[in-house]
Order: C-alpha cells, then sequence, then structure tokens
C-alpha cells in the first residue's frame, strides 16, 4: 500500500496502479472521458488532469502510477480552470441535440458541462457538421457530430471482442469514428459500444427515441438468457421493460453484456398469459384462479392415486428461482408421488466469453436441486417414449421449452390424458393442456439463480404482477389441493432458500442476505 | 358595530345602484364605461402573462415543434402529461408519435412552457374547456395543436419572462464534411 496526500488528506492506495482508479475507489470524483476501468489507458480526452506536487505541469491522473508519498491536488483552481478549457474545446463542436439524443440524462459531457463548465460560448464560428444517425450495425446507431473521440469504443472492439470493426479515420480537426465500408459493427457485443460511449455518439437501436433515462426505474438483476448470469439493470417505466444494462461484477461479466440477452425481453412484456384457463384448444375458457388449480390437482391426483405416480411426470423449467424448483421437487414427489421429472434445458450457441450454451438461467439450480433426471431415472427421452408407449398418461409441465425440445410434436401432447402447463407466455403448447396456469417470468419476482460457475446470484422484482401469484404459490396451491401437508402462509422466497440451505449441500451456510448484488460462489460440487 | 347595520346595507345598494346605472348609461351610449361583458357572446381580453391551458406550437409546415425531449413530462408537478416518442426521417430525429394532455389534472401553472427547450408548448388563453365526461378532458396531439401565428403574443411574452432570445438564431450551414 502507498501512501498518498489528497487535497491534504492521507489515504491509502494499493501500489502498482495508476492514480485515477485508486481515487475513484476512495470515492474522489474526478471528471473522466476515456478512462474505462476495463480497457486499456489511452489518455486522449484529458479530462482527468490533476495536479501532482513536483511536477512542472498539470498531468492525466489515469495514466500517473501511484508512488508513496506523492500529494494530489483535484479541486485547485489550475485544475479547475484546465477542466473549463477542456470541456469548452470538447463542447465548440458539440451539437445541442440533447433534447433529442437517448444519452441525456446519462451523459457525462452533460454532467461535466453542469459542475466543472462554464455556461456560455465564445466561438463564433458555426458547429463543424459531420454525418448523424449513420447505420453501422443491426444494433447501434453512430452519430459523429456527438463523439468527443474518447476512444472507448474502439478500444473496446480492439481488445474485448477482438473484432476491430470501429476506428478513428482522418486526422486532427477531421477526426470522426467510423466503420470501414461493407464491415459493419456485428460482433456479439455491439451494444456494449454504446454503454461505454460517454457521450450519446453510439446509441442502442433498441432503445433508441424510445424512453427518456430519467423516468427509468432501475432494478438489479440477473439476465436470463443463459447461464452465464450476467449481471444486469432492468430499466421498467409504464409497467415494462424498457431496456437492460449490463452491471459490473468481475466475477461474472465484468461490465459488459451480450446483444442476445440484452434485446431478449419482450416476453415479460407482450403476448402474456395473465388468467388461468381450462380445456384444449379451441374448448379453452378463462377461469378463476381457485377453479383452476382445482381442476388441476384433480386431474393429476387420479393418475397419482391410481397408478402411483409411474402414469405421471414432471418436466421442470430451468427459468424457475432455486426457491420455486425447491417446492416444486416437494411437489413432485409429495403430490404427484411420482420420481419421474427432468429439466428442460434448451441448448444453443456458445463462444469462449459470455455467452453459453444453456439458454436458460437455472440450469444449474436444477441439477443442484435434484430436477434433472440422474443415472437410472427417466430423463426427457425416456419420459417421451413413455408417453409414446401410453406408460405416461399425464404431465405436469412448468414452462415451453420442451415443445421445442421433443420437435414440436403435436401428437404428443395430444395422447396425454392430462396435461397441466405453468406458462409465462402464449405459445402452440398451450393448445394441448387441460389447464394453463399463468406463470412469472424472472422480472416479477424475487429469489436466486445459480449459474453454470455455482454462482449464486439474486433476481429482483422490477415489475409488480399485481394480483397474479408467483409459481412458488402456484406450487404450493396445488400441493395442498394434492393432500400435501404444506403449513398455511404464502411462498417466502427468503424462507425457502433457508430451508435449501439447511438441506442441500452444496448451499450450505449462504445466507439470503449475504447473497447482495454480487452474489456468492457455492461450494464445489 | 349593530347600529351600523343598516348603514352597511344602503352603502352596498348604492354601489351596486352607481354600477348599474353606469352600465345603463355606457350600453345605452354604445360606450360601456365598466369591465362587465356579455360573456358568451364577447370573449375578455386578457394580458400575455394570463395562462389558460397548454397547447402544441404547429409550425407553418403543419407539423409540431415539439421533439418529444420529455421535459414538460418531467417538470409537471401533476403528471398530467404522457409522451410517447418516435423517430422521424425529418432532420429532427424524434417527434411526439403521442402526446396527451389530462386537462382535469392540469393546473395551468405553466411548469412544463418553462421548461421546454424548443418552444414547442406554451400557456394559451383558452380556459373554457369543461367536459361532461373524464375522457373528454384527455386532449391528444390533434386537438393541443395551435399554428404558430396565433400564438405570437405569448411567444414575446415568455421570451421576455425568461430573457431568452428574441429568436433562436438558425445556425448558418456549412458544408457537409462527406464520408471518405
Amino acid at each position: 500500500m502507498a501512501k498518498i496526500t489528497v487535497d491534504g488528506t492521507v489515504v491509502e492506495v494499493p501500489d502498482g496502479g495508476m492514480l485515477l482508479p485508486a481515487l475513484l475507489d476512495h470515492g474522489v470524483q474526478i471528471p473522466h472521458y476515456c478512462f474505462h476501468p476495463k480497457l486499456s489507458i489511452d489518455g486522449s480526452c484529458r479530462m482527468c488532469l490533476v495536479k501532482v506536487e513536483g511536477m512542472p505541469k498539470l498531468t492525466i491522473s489515469c495514466n500517473t502510477p501511484v508512488r508513496d508519498g506523492m500529494a494530489v491536488d483535484t479541486r485547485g483552481s489550475e485544475v479547475a480552470k484546465a477542466r473549463q478549457g477542456v470541456l469548452e474545446l470538447l463542447l465548440v463542436n458539440h451539437p445541442l441535440d440533447c433534447p433529442i439524443c437517448d444519452q441525456a440524462g446519462e451523459c457525462y459531457l452533460q454532467d461535466y458541462a453542469f459542475e466543472y463548465g462554464t455556461r456560455e460560448a465564445r466561438t463564433l464560428e458555426p458547429r463543424r457538421k459531420l454525418l448523424k444517425r449513420i447505420d453501422i450495425g443491426p444494433h447501434v446507431v453512430l452519430d459523429q457530430e456527438r463523439c468527443i473521440l474518447c476512444r472507448r469504443c474502439v478500444r473496446f472492439c480492439r481488445e474485448i471482442t477482438e473484432t476491430a470493426e470501429l476506428a478513428v479515420f482522418n486526422m486532427g480537426d477531421r477526426s470522426v469514428i467510423d466503420t470501414l465500408p461493407g464491415e459493419p459493427l456485428t460482433n456479439d457485443y455491439s451494444i456494449c459500444t454504446a454503454d461505454i460511449c460517454p457521450v450519446g455518439a453510439l446509441l442502442s437501436k433498441d432503445f433508441h427515441h424510445k424512453m427518456r433515462v430519467w423516468f427509468l426505474d432501475e432494478t438489479e438483476s440477473v439476465c436470463s438468457s443463459c447461464a452465464n448470469g450476467c449481471n444486469i439493470k432492468i430499466g421498467t417505466a409504464r409497467r415494462r421493460i424498457q431496456r437492460l444494462l449490463p452491471r459490473r461484477n468481475d466475477a461474472v461479466n465484468e461490465t459488459w453484456m451480450c446483444d442476445h440477452g440484452r434485446l431478449r425481453y419482450a416476453f415479460v412484456n407482450d403476448a402474456r398469459v395473465r388468467v388461468p384457463s381450462m380445456g384444449r384448444g379451441s374448448t379453452a375458457v378463462a377461469t378463476a384462479w381457485d377453479d383452476a388449480l382445482d381442476e388441476a390437482a384433480r386431474r393429476l391426483g387420479v393418475l397419482a392415486r391410481a397408478d402411483g405416480g409411474s402414469a405421471l411426470a414432471a418436466i421442470v423449467s430451468p427459468h424457475l428461482t432455486n426457491e420455486e424448483l425447491f417446492v416444486f421437487r416437494r411437489v413432485v414427489a409429495g403430490g404427484l408421488r411420482t420420481a419421474q421429472r427432468d429439466a428442460a434445458i434448451p441448448l444453443g450457441r456458445a463462444d469462449d466469453f459470455l455467452i453459453k450454451a444453456e439458454k436458460a438461467a437455472n440450469g444449474q439450480g436444477a441439477r443442484d436441486l435434484g430436477l434433472v433426471a440422474g443415472a437410472g431415472d427417466l430423463d426427457l427421452a425416456g419420459i417421451r417414449a413413455a408417453i409414446e408407449a401410453g406408460t405416461i398418461r399425464g404431465l405436469l409441465v412448468t414452462g415451453t421449452d420442451v415443445w421445442e425440445l421433443w420437435g414440436e410434436r403435436s401428437e404428443l401432447f395430444a395422447r396425454l390424458e392430462t396435461l397441466v402447463v405453468v406458462a409465462t407466455n402464449e405459445h402452440p403448447l398451450l393448445a394441448f393442456a387441460d389447464v394453463v396456469l399463468p406463470g412469472l417470468t424472472f422480472a416479477e419476482k424475487d429469489g436466486t439463480f445459480t449459474n453454470h460457475a455455482g454462482r449464486v446470484q439474486r433476481v429482483r422484482r422490477a415489475l409488480d404482477p399485481a394480483e397474479q401469484p408467483s409459481d412458488g404459490n402456484i406450487f404450493l396451491a396445488l400441493g395442498r389441493r394434492l393432500g400435501m401437508e404444506i403449513p398455511p402462509g404464502p411462498f417466502e422466497p427468503a424462507a425457502v432458500f433457508r430451508e435449501i440451505a439447511q438441506t442441500v449441500p452444496r448451499y450450505r451456510d449462504i445466507a439470503w442476505d449475504a447473497i447482495g448484488s454480487g452474489g456468492v460462489p457455492t461450494a464445489e460440487a | 358595530m349593530d347600529t351600523m347595520g343598516p348603514w352597511l346595507i344602503v352603502r352596498g345598494l348604492l354601489v351596486t345602484a352607481r354600477h348599474f346605472f353606469r352600465n345603463l348609461l355606457g350600453f345605452l351610449r354604445r360606450r360601456p364605461t365598466i369591465a362587465t361583458i356579455l360573456y358568451p357572446e364577447e370573449a375578455q381580453q386578457w394580458s400575455p402573462a394570463m395562462r389558460g391551458m397548454p397547447v402544441l406550437v404547429q409550425m407553418e409546415n403543419g407539423k409540431e415543434r415539439c421533439v418529444a425531449c420529455g421535459l414538460c413530462e418531467w417538470a409537471c408537478p401533476v403528471d398530467c402529461i404522457t409522451i410517447y416518442p418516435a423517430e422521424t426521417s425529418d432532420e429532427v430525429e424524434r417527434y411526439p408519435e403521442i402526446f396527451t394532455i389530462d386537462m382535469s389534472r392540469c393546473m395551468f401553472c405553466g411548469f412544463c412552457e418553462e421548461a421546454c427547450p424548443e418552444e414547442a408548448i406554451v400557456m394559451s388563453q383558452r380556459v373554457a374547456i369543461a367536459t361532461t365526461e373524464w375522457r373528454g378532458s384527455l386532449w391528444e396531439k390533434r386537438d393541443l395543436l395551435v399554428p404558430v401565428r396565433e400564438l405570437g403574443t405569448r411567444l414575446d411574452h415568455i421570451r421576455r419572462d425568461y430573457e431568452r432570445p428574441a429568436v433562436p438564431a438558425a445556425a448558418p450551414v456549412t458544408e457537409r464534411v462527406e464520408k471518405q
């Protein structure tokens, strides 16, 4: 550790690093554009100038190594004047686009201009005109006029994705960010360039002109699109998800997230199943919750009693939280009285960075909690064969992935005597269900997911589902109707997690409150 | 004080009588001397400082000046403004696809007008906006648009009031640097 003096107070910072990150970690506010903790040092914006005692001129703190005993001045008049000068030069050609710019409200240039800048412009020349609204890729739009040439996006494409689509073209006053002709920004992480852009030069097409950022409520959560479990912030407004943003977690996703995960939230907003229904296909009618649960329990109960559970199987959704899976396991064992269950985990493309093959957030949780068929159990293919053979006549399905995994074979589901589906969205599978029970998505419930590496992370409720019960409550209600002895009271994720921590070895001694915003690793299995 | 009672009544009636005869005289001479007007046949002339219901400025080309920046929506203390922005191919990229003001909530405070960076929403002189059902008090964009020439006095007034430059000068356009 090195002892340095910052504005008269002595602080201890780690050796070997640069001054700016050390000061930022200490809560000292220093304006900066080009510096990013996960990218190389560029030193191009000149905004983080500080005065270091013994140095002849002001120096950029992002590229000044920490030295024991150094004295730094971050607030003096000399520093303030230099910042003002840098800002004035950045604003010489910056368009007055704030009313139509999506970045307004979370724009570094706006914030710093208010905090450190002057309110008057002294230039008489017209602002430089450059290209606006350039379509540089499937997900990102570029506005060259707004760019301040910090080169964060260029470094991101070179160092993180190693695709190098973006570059600075021309020299001096004519420098612009652009792509090469015929080589658009198509990497899997392209919207991250819009995240790290300190101004509104690079913007996500998905969020373009959609919602002002100051209307968004942000909830810390975890991405539900693959097993990596990238930490995210869910931005909601008007009872809809408006965007997903990555959240820094050095143990999982650093500060990045893939475009696929970021853009996959429409299922929360649209085409939802909101009321339970009974009856297959065109005979389906919306019913009250109690009637639907009664009917589901009656149909499943008949089969459970008749054949001792061998005629029943459960398909487990890997989109459920650990707590819901835990309750579901009990209902399958105690209510359906069957050991025939397997998780329907959709698979897809993976890469060597963040994208994992398992396209569901909690496949690992399902494995840990014993909801995936092990050796000797009837697995997904076995259950399908048993349905074809007629030995399995009733199915309790959570999620709808099994429809695709079994090749969208409608005759298979038509064979079943009883099909109860807990689903969040409208889906072809629901046409074959005798009872449909609407479930909730990850954005509407509290709980935990376990990612591919066994890290337990919290999801938090970002949208209020109003009167709709959570999946956990549905399972409890089914269990009670199937004759299980479940103490009264609603589904409490925190209480269920305590039970998991007591009974499942891998989760031993993990406290619900200790999971926090960054998650905790579980013991090795 | 009680003995003053009858005299106070008479004094009040004298005021009424004075106004009655003045009004009658002015009416007969066709030169009204006091401010009683034949509402609703006659409209009252208000000062430009008077704040009626907020309206949207419609430019000469028929489009709204609003760019859906959302500042009025944010400034509104009663949350009566709802804007859904969308993209256009015009030079100004954005426009309000939906712009609704719930006039049953609006309290004519004028914060929206003050917040607006584009002089696109201004307080008009319209006040007679009562309806018999709540739906009728939801004013959509097409109801709110008022041609800019009808709002000149108010626009001049707010420029004076908020010490803004008289007319925002159109920036001279230099040659566009072509993509090389």
